[in-house]
């Protein structure tokens, strides 16, 4: 019944969680060392032994794709808690609290939305180094302003509805009312925006480290794997950046499309239209 | 009107101070003496010391700050670490072809992005619309790094004839057919990360329209169907599309970055990236602080053709 009325939630959670699965076991399913040099075995195309193939070290792609999980959606959930946490925790008290904190809050926001959120990302970890920590910090900061915004937003059309006014009469202290009474009434858009953010997030990483700025060699990224392949594209091997291609796809495919699905379902003006 | 553009310039005036300590601080937390990649082979005490002085790097951070603001200011942003050459000045000399990439990807964009999206409008549920939505869908989750190099592949070394060259720029001057041609690709790829949320905008802000009662009134009064569509519908659903090229300039300017890096675009995003790995701060800074002030001025002007587009906004609170 669920699965007839949400089937586009149905089909990104059930893609999401075959690719955490994936993650987590990668030691134990992948069917090769995903790091181990095999001169012999270079450059084989897809087979029965190496499902996608080798790459020039003689590496198995099947397996660099399946620890490659472990980078893009280890970095996607984490920067998007970063950027959950901070975001949320400015926008609440920005709006809550207004005055001068609000404008001086809301003029930082602002001027990081002046960047291209890439743009921003690619030089924060340029300036803190190539590696997966930073680029976590960075896509984090990148995605503060959105959920600032939005929880600001919310805050204030919540925060002079009756019960927040009763819980004020009755004396809950500030912090009180803001955690117990407005931030449950504001998750709905949160959920959405932190689904859609984990998205960008994992292409945000793909990109981070196309450009050398994210994990480096020879740990297996999906976004270095391709960058590396590109010097053998002449010779028609494909198959080294079609692993790591594909699984970027689905991998944001799945948190946009259960994104989507999310906003049609926890939005009621969307609800019979959708 | 004017009051209301000058009002936004000011307005922007703070953010832009912001952006600037942002750029700043984030150079001076990069790890890594910048003094030692400018002195090179020359790395004895004394002539480390002489530079530092000479770049200011000796003094406390506010006082470094302001010396850089204030050059920035009268348009010096310091010389490439590497190359000695004036920052302005490397990224002068790349700006044209970024510029040309930028122009055609949003021309491709913009052009595909009405014709399907009106057509996809028209026959809504058609097998057409079907396609168009599930490209669109597919599209936003495509990395386009990704789609560059399938379009190279297929393009450059599968299709017989080698149709595109797989990467280069030739100046338009040196040899304009050279230049187009090697322009087809990495504006391809760069016009497929914002086509799929013009596509999208444009079909709904159409199906939109087409439920209003002046497009009922205008069929009425006998209009033809082309006439309906494209002065009463197209001109109405294209309000929402403007704002949409404007947010795209933002993605324009970040796939620059990777689509250059692609095809040996010698833009300015393939001179930041080439800059980052021999820590060449000063472009880097640059490139980004130019990134960031075309960004707020694009979504300045936006606002701004916005705001003529539709008159029901009034200037007052188009702001809000």
């Amino acid at each position: 019944m669920f699965a007839r009325r949400n089937p586009r939630m149905v089909v990104g959670a059930t893609l999401i969680a075959m690719l955490l699965f994936v993650a987590a076991f990668a030691p134990i399913i992948s069917p090769y060392d995903p790091v181990k040099v095999d001169v012999a075995e270079s450059l084989l195309p897809p087979s029965g032994t190496h499902l996608l193939g080798t790459d020039d070290l003689g590496r198995d792609v099947l397996s660099r794709v399946m620890w490659g999980a472990r980078v893009s959606l280890s970095v996607g959930l984490i920067s998007v808690l970063i950027g959950f946490l901070v975001g949320v925790s400015i926008g609440m008290a920005a709006g809550y609290l207004g005055g001068t904190f609000d404008l001086l809050a809301m003029r930082v926001i602002d001027a990081l939305l002046a960047f291209p959120a890439l743009v921003l990302a690619i030089a924060i970890t340029a300036a803190l180094g190539p590696q997966i920590q930073n680029a976590m910090i960075a896509i984090g900061i990148v995605a503060i302003p959105g959920y600032a915004r939005l929880t600001r937003g919310q805050v204030l059309s919540v925060r002079a509805r009756e019960f927040v006014v009763a819980a004020r009469t009755v004396g809950v202290p500030p912090i009180g009312i803001v955690l117990r009474h407005i931030f449950p009434n504001i998750t709905n858009p949160l959920v959405v925006q932190a689904t859609l953010a984990t998205a960008f997030a994992i292409l945000a990483e793909a990109a981070l480290s196309f450009l050398g700025l994210g994990p480096q060699p020879p740990y297996p990224s999906w976004g270095q794997d391709i960058n590396y392949s590109q010097r053998y594209l002449a010779n028609f091997y494909w198959w080294m950046s079609f692993g790591p291609g594909v699984a970027i796809f689905v991998a944001v495919f799945a948190f946009n499309f259960l994104g989507d699905a999310l906003r049609d379902a926890l939005d009621p003006r969307l609800r019979r239209s959708g | 009107m004017t009051q209301y553009i000058l009002r936004r310039l000011l307005l922007m005036i703070p953010v832009a101070f912001l952006v600037t300590v942002g750029i700043f601080v984030l150079v001076r937390l990069a790890p890594g003496d910048p003094v030692l990649t400018y002195a090179g082979e020359n790395n004895d005490p004394v002539t480390i010391a002489y530079i530092r002085a000479q770049l200011g790097l000796d003094q406390p951070l506010p006082i470094q700050y302001a010396a850089w603001l204030s050059k920035a200011l009268q348009g010096d942003l310091g010389r490439s670490l590497q190359t000695k050459q004036r920052v302005v000045e490397a990224i002068g000399e790349r700006l044209p072809a970024t510029l040309e990439l930028g122009a055609a990807a949003i021309l491709i964009s913009v052009v595909v992005a009405l014709v399907v999206g009106t057509l996809s409008a028209l026959k809504r549920n058609s097998v057409l619309d079907l396609v168009t939505t599930s490209v669109t869908l597919a599209g936003v989750s495509f990395p386009n790094f990704f789609l560059g190099l399938i379009l190279i592949l297929v393009f450059a070394f599968v299709v017989p004839g080698h149709l595109f060259p797989p990467g280069g720029y030739v100046a338009f001057v040196a040899d304009p057919g050279d230049n187009l041609r090697r322009l087809v690709l990495p504006a391809i790829t760069l016009a497929t990360a914002s086509l799929a949320v013009n596509m999208r905008q444009v079909r709904s802000s159409l199906i939109d329209v087409f439920g209003l009662d002046y497009m009922r009134t205008a069929r009425a009064k006998g209009l033809h169907e082309g006439a309906v569509i494209a002065r009463h519908a197209l001109k109405n659903a294209l309000i929402p599309v403007v704002t949409i090229i404007g947010i795209q300039i933002g993605a324009i300017i970040e796939g620059a970055f990777i689509t250059e890096t692609i095809f040996f675009w010698p833009g300015v995003g393939r001179l930041a990236v080439q800059a980052i790995p021999s820590q060449d701060y000063p472009i880097v800074q640059g490139v980004v602080l130019i990134s960031a002030l075309s960004f707020m001025f694009s979504t300045l002007l936006v606002d701004v053709l916005y705001a003529v587009l539709d008159p029901r906004i009034s200037f007052g609170a188009a702001e809000a």
